[in-house]
């Protein structure tokens, strides 16, 4: 009788031994979150980006006429790739620069007839400084001559040393390490929880069925702050303790500027953030792809909308709205688009926020533009104040209205208003494809999921089932740049749950697009008003 | 607009090149690269590219045109100008200037760096010295250099009171926004007096192909410009990695051309 129980005493000593092993791991500790020694790293910044992380001016030198130009328009992995393997363009072949292919011992002849012993460290650094082979030969002439401190030039040769041989953080032979972020104040705890439990079954199903390539899934959560900068710290702990290979349904709402900021930095690619304000300013954050169009994109389909009505050929929209930044750049947006869609400019009414005198609006709009239509920007609580007002006064404008607050409140519009108030949805119900919806209900009935917050667990899974995507696309030796280049090469992908998903290289925001609901204040429920209006190109 | 066909300039300036090399003397170069032929009787090696045979060089290497290995000639048909060609390795400009005379240059509407539109011919060309090589913004092996070479030729041409505009067209016009281009030449620090230019697909794959530069990939556009003087109609190509000096010479002579 002992006997088991000391072989069952045994497997639990074991089990935990093996615990233990795992969490004192090197890669588990705070310090060893870089697979890269510190050397190493600096180099692959100079290697990549052509820049000293030490902040000191890196100049190559180009040709015969040693034209100078910064590094960094002519960084190493431009011509010889990220792997150091050589792209070959415009009869230019790069050389090879791994550093078994640099030291072969019997020397290396190339294709042009140049042959030369093998490569010392001294011989690399002579090739880099002056641009000579160590048989004295001159390289081609489109490599650079580059010009750097001792240090930076001894931080890149360690690099060089390891090309294509380092990993990008949170992927290994065996397992990948997906990050989420998750809501945890504000009264969304209970979505985050749902958020969580569809990301956590839809890897689980995953992982069960083989992972990808053979590599199993990791998880890791962290939660928001309070404050977008308490989010931001959060994140950024993550990142580096748990090196994080890439991001699904981070919740970003409230904290777009810089959580998407970190991302960028920390160069880990995130797919479908929850937003309703996509950071696409020109320059592009290249790391975050968001799945729907957020309020800029709506606005302008809504104003393609209006510009398709009959009634309003050549008329013009009368834009009201707060003060803000935010909403003068949606202005900037409903000019842009209004002229494309054939409008003549917008005539704009500003207010203070907080302070909107609806009467005040009602009059002056009322008596210069009665038969324009309206666009509101502000919140439904302002904007079910002016419809009361303009009812007062027997006015019923057609209002498109696009803003973050535009709830269900709006059904006890005046009845006046019934089918002349739009709104602009990202997606609808058509989306849903039979086998869409099946594969989300096998998932939820399989781990019992809870039955709430169904929109943001079918969100959650989209950005899921498009990161898998992207990753079996990949291939087994991925990296995060080619993840990247991957989703920027998905054309019209359907996931069964939202509209087609297209990213480009100048593209983050997989579906451009909206559909628009209008009102049925009889029924009182959002009836459609339009298919879909895409506004991407 | 109906043009020649770009493959059929080539082949015909292909053939005048055999011609001449077969039927010499053709041109007093030859009488003069003889006299050298004679006084050194221990003529260099010749190597030549199988594909251009215009391409000739004194040392191993790589066809500027094509990227080909270049091969030992043993033949005695072969041209002594070759004496004359620079080495390979560091090439220099590459002339080509039958191919490129009777080139008509498109009207089409582009976009510069700026955004603002513009039609090619009228506002770049007309009139003017203009030097013009092809990019993508994404290019990362021949583009920087490309560019960079650019970068001194304009500076150059400021010093040297050249009057030439340069012009960078993009063969990638639906990635290269005005955004990307405008980017790209803060990056190089391009001054006024040099247009980056792209637009919609179409109206830049039709002026990439009337300038004969028109590839299905672009990542095989080859490093090539085209300089001319519109009002003097005198067109020429010069390899793009050419040395600075080289292609200055090359611009100062357009822009003095009768």
């Amino acid at each position: 009788m002992k006997r088991w129980i000391t072989l069952k005493d045994f497997l639990l000593v074991a089990g935990l031994v093996f615990f233990v092993a795992l969490v004192c791991r090197p890669e588990n500790t705070v310090n060893a979150q870089d697979p890269l020694a510190s050397a190493e790293r600096r180099g692959k910044q100079i290697y990549v980006l052509g820049t000293s992380a030490s902040g000191k001016d890196i100049f190559a030198y180009v040709g015969e006429g040693s034209i100078e130009v910064p590094a960094s328009t002519m960084a190493c992995a431009s011509c010889h790739g990220l792997d150091g393997q050589g792209k070959p363009e415009g009869g230019v072949s790069p050389s090879n620069l791994s550093w078994e292919a640099l030291t072969k011992p019997y020397g290396l002849a190339h294709p042009d007839g140049r042959r030369h012993p093998a490569y010392t460290e001294r011989g690399v650094e002579l090739a880099v400084t002056r641009g000579t082979d160590p048989g004295g030969n001159r390289l081609q002439n489109v490599m650079p001559r580059y010009q750097m401190s001792k240090e930076d030039l001894a931080d890149l040769i360690a690099y060089i040393k390891l090309l294509g041989k380092d990993r990008d953080p949170g992927i290994s032979e065996t397992k990948i390490v997906i990050g989420g972020m998750i809501p945890a104040t504000g009264g969304l705890t209970e979505m985050g929880q749902a958020v969580k439990a569809v990301t956590t079954a839809y890897f689980d199903d995953l992982n069960s069925q083989g992972g990808i390539y053979n590599r199993k899934v990791e998880l890791k959560f962290v939660e928001t702050a309070d404050t977008p900068v308490g989010t931001r710290a959060n994140l950024e702990r993550m990142l580096k303790e748990d090196q994080i290979f890439a991001m699904t349904g981070a919740f970003m709402a409230g904290s777009e500027k810089e959580v998407s900021s970190l991302l960028a930095q920390y160069e880990v690619p995130s797919v479908g953030p929850f937003t309703l304000f996509p950071q696409i300013e020109y320059p592009l954050n290249r790391q975050v792809f968001y799945l729907l169009s957020g309020i800029d994109g709506q606005t302008r389909v809504l104003a393609n909308f209006v510009a398709g009505k009959p009634e309003f050929k050549n008329s013009s929209l009368m834009v009201v709205y707060p003060r803000s930044d935010f909403n003068r750049n949606m202005l900037e947006s409903i000019k842009d688009q209004s002229i494309k869609a054939g409008l003549k400019p917008p005539t704009v009414y500003e207010y203070a926020p907080g302070s909107f005198d609806a009467l005040a609006v009602v009059k002056q709009l009322n008596q210069s533009d009665p038969g324009k239509p309206l666009f509101f920007l502000g919140n439904t609580e302002d904007l079910l104040s002016l419809l009361q007002r303009a009812a007062e006064a027997n006015w019923f404008p057609t209002v498109v209205a696009a803003g973050a607050g535009v709830g269900s409140q709006i059904l006890s519009a005046p009845a006046g208003f019934d089918h002349k108030v739009f709104i602009a949805f990202p997606t609808s119900p058509a989306d849903q494809s039979a086998e869409g919806m099946k594969e989300f209900r096998a998932l939820a009935e399989k781990h019992k999921l809870p039955s709430t917050h169904l929109a943001a667990q079918i969100s959650a899974f989209t950005a899921a089932k498009i990161l898998t995507e992207a990753l079996k696309r990949v291939g087994k030796d991925a990296s995060r740049e080619k993840l990247i280049q991957t989703l920027e090469g998905l054309y019209e992908y359907q996931t069964g749950l939202t509209p087609a998903i297209t990213f480009g290289p100048n593209r983050r925001i997989g579906a451009m697009g909206s559909y628009v609901v209008t009102i049925d204040l009889k029924q009182k429920q959002f009836v459609p008003a339009s298919g879909w209006i895409n506004v991407g190109k | 607009m109906g043009y020649t066909s770009p493959f059929l300039r080539a082949s015909v300036v292909v053939l005048i090149a055999l011609v001449c090399f077969a039927a010499p003397p053709c041109d007093g170069h030859f009488v003069q690269a003889q006299t050298r032929q004679k006084a050194q009787p221990k003529a260099p090696r010749k190597y030549s590219c199988p594909m251009h045979p215009e391409v000739k060089s004194t040392r191993r290497g790589r066809c500027p045109k094509c990227g080909m290995t270049l091969r030992l000639v043993t033949d005695k048909a072969d041209s002594p100008i070759a004496a004359d060609a620079p080495p390979s390795n560091f090439p220099g400009v590459i002339i080509d200037t039958t191919a490129a005379s009777s080139l008509q240059i498109p009207d089409v509407p582009v976009l510069d760096q700026s955004g603002k539109q513009l039609n090619f011919y009228s506002d770049l060309v007309k009139g003017k010295t203009v030097a013009i090589n092809f990019i993508f913004t994404t290019c990362t092996t021949i583009c920087p250099p490309l560019t960079a070479t650019f970068r001194r030729v304009q500076q150059d041409l400021k010093t040297k009171a050249v009057d030439a505009q340069l012009i960078s067209v993009s063969v990638d016009p639906t990635i290269d926004t005005p955004e990307r281009l405008r980017d790209y030449a803060a990056k190089f620090r391009a001054e006024p007096g040099w247009t980056f230019v792209t637009g919609s697909k179409s109206e830049i794959d039709s002026l990439l192909q009337a300038l004969g530069v028109a590839v299905v990939n672009k990542n095989d556009h080859t490093p090539m410009i085209l300089i001319g003087n519109d009002a003097a109609k005198f067109w020429t190509r010069a390899y793009g990695l050419s040395s600075p000096t080289a292609l200055i010479k090359t611009i100062t002579e357009a822009a003095e051309h009768k």
